[in-house]
């Protein structure tokens, strides 16, 4: 860890404290980051800078402003700090807007989260370029002659990050992050141009896919598209792919916010306890998985990070409360957010699971949409494949599924054996029974 | 996170907002107007921005340009009555690209100090591999548009007196309707020095000013509870929310939760569409917009690449997309590459006319840039993006576009969408709208996307009225490979033959 962010955030919280402030919680992250992009085996787009930025929470006189500013000069970061804590005083106290308890900060778990990789160090600008090549050239080569374009992208970035309050709370983290991605579009029937990609993201840079892989991924997803139609509404089974279904448990979450259920806006309010899904519905929030890319020893608020079971057998087991929302709603706090999110897999392959249904559709993507947490209503434009037998029979597009949350995991009927890596939210492919999947 | 794919969406209003910012110590220098910001500020002359672009054209390439940005962020929020939180952001630095052909690239950094920007230079630098070239040895400082005078900067406004307009709209959603039980209110304003020095020796300076007021309210009735938000602002300086305004943004989200409790999410299936005026000009956003935007044209991967010269609406439907509207918060007086703003012709009379081009787009396409190019921050390189998005008015009254239609669904309120480029497939979230039946406007209808195909759409557009409306949110969005952009939109009453709602319910429209 670099000293300096530390001294950085600790001369702030002075100059806070001088200011006036009675408390305050200061943040400093440094990060570099390198990003190129290929396409038509040349680079389109080289990328690369590192970043600071201070984020100070204030306190002063019981009210409450959050600055952040990456203009770092000293005497410009000290009239800054002035500033704003003389502006805070203006505004209207909240009794609610303290610290945490520094108990919370107890308890922090003595574990290795392994969030950055020691290869970072070895990584040069020629092996960046010529794994993104190595991603382009084979999804070019699995693409074949439908190929109108193919774009490769290669990320990584090192981050540090410092937190201190002025109630004892220091914290520190260490990250890394690789990424890499394909995306190509292939000529369809008329003026379609059907795009798919594919990518990966992980704390180890041996954690993504090789290469290659990515490239022939992107190239067979993309090829999965052509000829896609509507097909007649119907109610039907549905698989959503693992890698997207992050996007509907995410709905599902957000009600269940500390913030969501005081401010009124949670159809799951008065849920705790009940069964809003079916047996298969079990959700954990877990930030202490090693190499996660939610991972984390603590929290947003600095409070000690631990495994929770949000969900369990379709039962609401815990709210997601943030330390303010809790002292407003006069409940313990949980925690803001879950870190990893969890849905345990189940024993059957995708393909199983397709043959099991028999005719259904497997939805690859989604468009657009939207999720109302105080009804629980959604609605999102699908696409992917109807099956029959078990066997994928024609490309699906401009369709669409509605449904209210409150229902919609009630047909929560499989999950997968295929829970996602590459992304905080760790879901298998889900199965739902009888679907409106909306169409011609 | 990297998001791998070719996809654009659209938002009308900011999610949660994340970190904020006061005042800043600007009070010091408050003179909209001023040039030479930079260079008082930070010391950044003319022959350190020559050395640098000569850094950033070492190895060749066709030209370079620096990117400089000062903004400041505030905004302040109230939660259960009282205004009990405020948030700034500082964002400062400079981008410096090298272009060759189509390749870019590009570094950036905080630090506005000479050696700072050459290292960020050298990075640009590395696209290129050939003899080095010499940037211009004197820049012209270039003229520009006016659309967004800002007679007092936001860093002369005093928290004091925001904070009276950010508690009227409270007070007035609990005045108007007993059923509200919360409001969140923000104030969001913020203005951006910006300096533009290009390697041809072009030199644009512009100060940007962005507000809006918004609200988010929940109405409770019977234990059922409803949830609604509405947002003015723009291209606005401080003396835009006056009471009218305040009154506008509380009466509207208060009206629309009312409406809510009425409304059902209708069978899902194909039926005609009529679009109500203003914010579903997201529609043009989604439909035709972003596959109009020529970068994705330039490599092939949009449905519209082969459509330039050809009919693809009926004679009576004119697209634009104009960054010359005073005060819309898709204004620009100049774009990120120091191009001009201008009022682009994307469809005329039902031709499709011209692409919306950056410099590299416009330099392939052997046309002039367009002025869309745009970037999020300093931090980004520019690339083609929509201003202010619309449809000219037709000939129609509205009413007989809903009497045309016969049975079908009214659209009012448009919230967010999104478009995958190659194939023209399109959503977008209807939030309030109306059952047609027998040609007559009848039960409420909500939380329903709407999906098609924009070509598709083009052709089936049957009716336009004239009754155009922009949208006056400053809110609003759009995000484009990991950049946001505030753009703005409008349309005319619209009757659309055919597209698919997705209702809950199998079954037909009718």
């Amino acid at each position: 860890m670099n000293p300096k962010l530390r001294e950085l955030a600790q001369w702030a919280g002075d100059a806070a404290t001088k200011a006036g402030a009675q408390q305050y919680a200061v943040t400093v992250g440094w990060s570099r980051f390198v990003n190129i992009e290929y396409r038509q085996r040349k680079p389109e787009t080289v990328r690369e800078a590192v970043e600071r930025r201070l984020a100070l929470s204030l306190y002063v006189n019981g009210r409450f402003s959050l600055q952040s500013t990456n203009d770092l000069r000293p005497q410009a970061l000290q009239d800054f700090i002035a500033e704003a804590v003389a502006a805070t005083k203006l505004l209207a106290e909240d009794p609610y807007r303290t610290l945490p308890d520094p108990k919370y900060y107890q308890g922090r778990a003595a574990l290795d989260l392994q969030l950055a990789d020691p290869a970072y160090a070895a990584a040069t600008t020629e092996k960046r370029h010529a794994l993104v090549r190595e991603m382009e050239a084979a999804c070019l080569e699995a693409g074949g002659d439908k190929l109108v374009s193919v774009t490769a992208t290669g990320q990584d970035s090192r981050a540090e990050y410092v937190r201190l309050t002025s109630n004892g709370f220091t914290g520190e983290q260490e990250t890394t992050n690789f990424n890499g991605g394909a995306d190509a579009t292939v000529q369809d029937e008329g003026d379609r141009r059907p795009n798919g990609y594919s990518w990966a993201s992980s704390r180890r840079q041996n954690g993504l896919p090789a290469p290659a892989e990515i490239g022939r991924e992107a190239a067979r997803r993309t090829l999965a598209l052509l000829g896609a139609k509507k097909i007649p509404t119907a109610t039907l089974p549905i698989v959503v792919e693992n890698r997207i279904a992050g996007r509907l448990v995410g709905e599902l979450l957000a009600p269940l916010s500390g913030q969501a259920i005081q401010q009124k806006r949670s159809c799951l309010a008065d849920k705790k306890g009940q069964k809003i899904g079916s047996e298969r519905l079990t959700l954990i929030a877990d930030p202490l998985v090693v190499g996660g890319l939610g991972s984390r020893l603590f929290d947003g608020d600095g409070m000690a990070a631990k495994k929770r079971t949000i969900v369990e057998g379709g039962v609401v087991k815990d709210f997601l409360v943030d330390w303010y929302y809790s002292r407003k709603l006069g409940c313990e706090p949980t925690t803001g957010s879950t870190g990893n999110l969890i849905l345990p897999p189940g024993p059957r392959s995708v393909a199983e699971l397709m043959k099991a249904l028999g005719r259904g559709i497997l939805i690859t993507d989604f468009l657009g949409g939207n999720s109302n947490s105080t009804t629980g209503d959604f609605s999102v434009g699908i696409m992917g494949k109807l099956f029959e037998n078990g066997e994928p029979v024609q490309s699906v597009a401009e369709m669409n599924i509605a449904d209210n949350h409150l229902r919609f995991w009630q047909k929560l009927a499989e999950a997968a054996n295929d829970p996602w890596p590459y992304s905080a939210m760790r879901l298998p492919s889900l199965v739902f029974d009888g679907v409106v999947v909306a169409g011609k | 996170m990297l998001r791998m794919t070719r996809r654009s969406f659209i938002q009308t209003t900011a999610g949660a907002a994340a970190a904020g910012l006061l005042s800043g110590g600007w009070l010091d220098f408050a003179f909209a107007n001023q040039t030479g910001y930079f260079e008082s500020q930070f010391g950044i002359t003319d022959a350190i921005c020559g050395r640098a672009l000569a850094k950033a054209l070492s190895r060749g390439g066709d030209f370079a340009d620096l990117y400089f940005e000062h903004s400041l962020l505030n905004w302040l929020a109230l939660e259960d009555g009282k205004v009990d939180r405020a948030y700034a952001s500082v964002v400062l630095g400079v981008g410096i690209r090298t272009v060759r052909g189509d390749q870019v690239g590009y570094g950036y950094t905080q630090e506005l100090t000479e050696e700072a920007m050459l290292a960020a230079a050298a990075t640009a630098a590395t696209i290129a591999d050939g003899p080095a070239g010499a940037p211009a040895r004197v820049f012209t400082p270039a003229r520009t548009g006016d659309y967004y005078p800002l007679p007092r900067l936001f860093t002369a406004i005093p928290i004091s007196e925001r904070l009276p307009v950010v508690q009227a709209v409270n007070d007035r959603c609990f005045a108007l309707s007993p059923l509200i039980v919360k409001a969140n209110v923000e104030l969001h304003t913020s203005q951006s020095r910006l300096l533009l020095v290009g390697s041809d020796g072009r030199r644009v300076e512009d100060l940007r000013p962005k507000s809006y007021l918004s609200v988010a309210v929940v109405a409770e009735k019977n234990g059922r509870r409803e949830q609604a938000r509405w947002n003015l602002g723009g291209r606005r300086g401080f003396e835009y929310y006056t009471p009218a305004i305040v009154d506008e943004v509380a009466s509207e989200a208060v009206m629309r939760a009312g409406f809510l409790f009425d409304a059902t999410q209708p069978p899902a299936g194909e039926t005609p569409v009529v679009l109500g005026p203003g914010v579903t000009g997201i529609l043009l956003h989604e439909s035709i917009g972003h596959g109009m935007e020529a970068d994705f044209n330039r490599k092939k991967v949009s449905t519209f690449c082969t459509m330039i010269g050809k009919q693809v609406a009926e004679p009576f439907v004119t697209i634009l997309d104009d960054g010359t509207i005073a005060n819309q918060v898709g204004s620009l007086n100049f774009d990120d590459e120091g191009e001009a703003s201008q009022r682009t012709v994307l469809v005329e009379n039902g031709v499709l006319t011209s692409y919306l081009h950056d410099r590299i787009s416009a330099k392939h396409y052997g046309v002039a840039p367009t002025g869309n190019g745009r970037r999020e921050d300093y931090s980004f390189q520019p690339m083609p993006r929509m201003r202010n998005t619309f449809m000219l008015p037709g000939p129609e009254a509205p009413e007989s576009l809903i009497r045309a239609a016969k049975n079908g669904i009214y659209v009012a309120d448009v919230t967010n969408g999104q478009v995958k480029i190659g194939e023209g497939d399109f959503a977008f979230y209807v939030s309030r709208g109306q059952r047609i039946e027998n040609g007559k406007l009848t039960a409420p209808i909500k939380d329903i996307n709407i999906i098609g195909n924009g070509p598709k759409l083009l052709r089936n557009i049957i009716a336009v009225a004239g009754d155009l409306k922009m949208h006056q949110g400053g809110a609003g969005y759009c995000g484009k490979n990991g950049q946001k952009v505030p753009v703005s939109f409008g349309l005319p009453t619209v009757l659309v033959k055919s597209v698919t709602v997705g209702g809950v319910k199998a079954g037909s429209q009718a």
